[in-house]
């Protein structure tokens, strides 16, 4: 693993880079508190709580579906990653590397939703910890799966369109904006395809919201692993 | 040293993009020639370990790019066409990026990036986001890195493109500036003839020709180009423009009013080639 390059890139193009890029920082947050606003105004306040853990998640699966985007520019507009494929980095250093400098952007609303999760009243130093466990399987799960379509796909253009569909996929359909109870029992076990869904409904447990379904949790380190060795070895580094 | 043997590559869509070719590069620089989709493109990504080839066998110093792609990638840079510095960060930046990816700390690439940056002239251009600088000036961003990385082997896709002429000069200058073996790709012949110890010429998947500049353009010595709107006696059509080559002495007399006398370059290769296939 090259962690020169990982620190490296996600330092300059990530942290060294917000100045000039802040916007980026305010449109991470922008779907996130708009369902956030959208659900709390239509249940009169009740279901702000579950908008306000499932925030959390939607926030750093947008972190997992912007690098997938990001990805694509650099290697459709950029050619990045033909110019890094001749180095000492390799596919997963280039993907960390990636995923961890739009990490800068998303910290801002990270820690908004942990602001709000406190003065809400139901943050527990049992919920952080576990959210954090959660947020890093999220993380990695979403940046792989967008890796491995990124280096499938042959233009740009098919970048967007599948970024605009994984967000349904992630954030809209999955229960991260109310509670999973809402869901028949085999609807969640279908949405479990996405990793948000098995996210949202763990973080609804850890936060006292519902009963902790802790196979979830099995659900979500099983995806977070297969996504990852997806990517390290079917990712088309070496074009054919 | 680069050696290539029987090197084919065969895309997908069962487009043949290189065929058969065998061939050694062992000069400071070497332009390999050709016109769009003649090939080059899919050699460089096969020699920098882009792509894998359908058959054959190709060396970069000694070593496999097909066994051990990542022992190539130790010892060789590959600036891609069109490349394009990322926007958001400055050129200092970008070549420190770049050095981090070779296996460099951030903190241990300033030296080597400033260097970098004073040899190609950006100096005065270090602080800037990459987005504010001219077309000639990104290019010479990748030159930079290529200077930087002191690597081996250095492969630079069509670098000039889309320059205009004082540009290209500048990046000219930058890329003599490389220290190891450099392989560069281009259309333009004068490019090839600026800065080549050795040409490599390409048509459809094969190799046309190989030499310098002055063995190439042995057998049009003491000729020169004619261009006319009229056929005459041994000429060759490009576009609308037929093309002749007559003895330097003989040419004011040979041409008409309207005709255009020039000096042979490597373009008239691939003219009489060109013509010889047709025929």
């Amino acid at each position: 693993m090259n962690l020169k390059f990982i620190a490296a890139h996600s330092w300059l193009t990530g942290a060294g880079s917000l100045k000039s890029t802040w916007m980026y920082m305010i449109s991470s947050m922008g779907f996130p508190l708009s369902l956030l606003f959208i659900v709390g105004v239509l249940s009169d306040g009740a279901l702000l709580p579950y908008a306000l853990v499932g925030g959390l998640v939607s926030v750093v699966a947008t972190n997992g579906i912007t690098t997938m985007a990001d990805l694509g520019m650099f290697k459709f507009e950029y050619m990045y990653k033909d110019l890094i494929v001749t180095s000492k980095a390799s596919p997963i250093d280039y993907m960390l590397g990636v995923m961890l400098a739009d990490l800068f952007w998303s910290l801002p609303a990270i820690f908004i939703y942990f602001i709000l999760d406190i003065l809400f009243g139901i943050l527990t130093p049992y919920a952080f910890v576990m959210s954090i466990l959660v947020s890093v399987l999220v993380l990695l799960s979403t940046a792989s799966l967008g890796f491995v379509l990124t280096s499938l796909v042959k233009h740009q253009r098919f970048v967007w369109a599948i970024t605009g569909m994984l967000s349904l996929v992630m954030m809209v359909f999955p229960p991260t904006f109310y509670p999973y109870k809402y869901l028949p029992h085999f609807v969640l076990l279908i949405l479990s395809i996405s990793p948000t869904t098995p996210a949202a409904v763990l973080m609804q447990g850890f936060f006292g919201l519902a009963p902790t379904l802790w196979y979830m949790l099995y659900i979500l380190v099983a995806e977070t692993i297969i996504f990852f060795f997806v990517a390290k070895y079917l990712t088309i580094w070496r074009e054919r | 040293m680069i050696k290539v043997n029987k090197l084919t590559k065969r895309y997908s869509d069962k487009t043949i993009a290189l065929k058969n070719v065998s061939f050694k590069l062992d000069k400071k620089i070497t332009s390999v020639i050709g016109r769009n989709g003649a090939g080059k493109t899919t050699l460089i990504k096969i020699l920098s370990t882009q792509l894998a080839p359908t058959s054959g066998s190709a060396f970069v110093n000694g070593i496999d790019v097909v066994e051990n792609p990542n022992q190539v990638r130790k010892i060789a840079v590959s600036i891609p066409q069109e490349a394009k510095p990322i926007d958001y960060i400055t050129p200092f930046d970008a070549v420190r990026l770049y050095l981090s990816a070779r296996g460099v700390w951030l903190h241990e690439s300033k030296k080597a990036a400033e260097d970098a940056l004073k040899k190609v002239g950006l100096w005065d251009a270090r602080n800037k986001l990459a987005y504010e600088l001219s077309g000639g000036m990104k290019r010479k961003v990748f030159v930079a890195m290529a200077i930087a990385a002191d690597a081996e082997v250095v492969f630079l896709d069509e670098p000039t493109t889309g320059l205009d002429p004082f540009s290209r000069v500048e990046v000219w200058a930058a890329i003599k500036a490389i220290k190891g073996q450099v392989i560069l790709t281009t259309h333009y012949m004068e490019e090839a003839q600026a800065l080549s110890d050795d040409v490599l010429m390409i048509e459809s998947g094969k190799i046309i020709a190989q030499g310098n500049v002055k063995q190439l353009l042995k057998p049009f010595s003491g000729l020169v180009r004619i261009e006319s709107q009229k056929k005459r006696h041994k000429s060759y059509k490009v576009g609308n423009t037929w093309i002749s080559y007559v003895k330097k002495a003989e040419a004011n007399s040979f041409v008409g009013k309207e005709d255009i006398i020039k000096p042979v370059t490597l373009d008239d290769l691939f003219i009489r080639r060109g013509v010889n296939l047709e025929s």
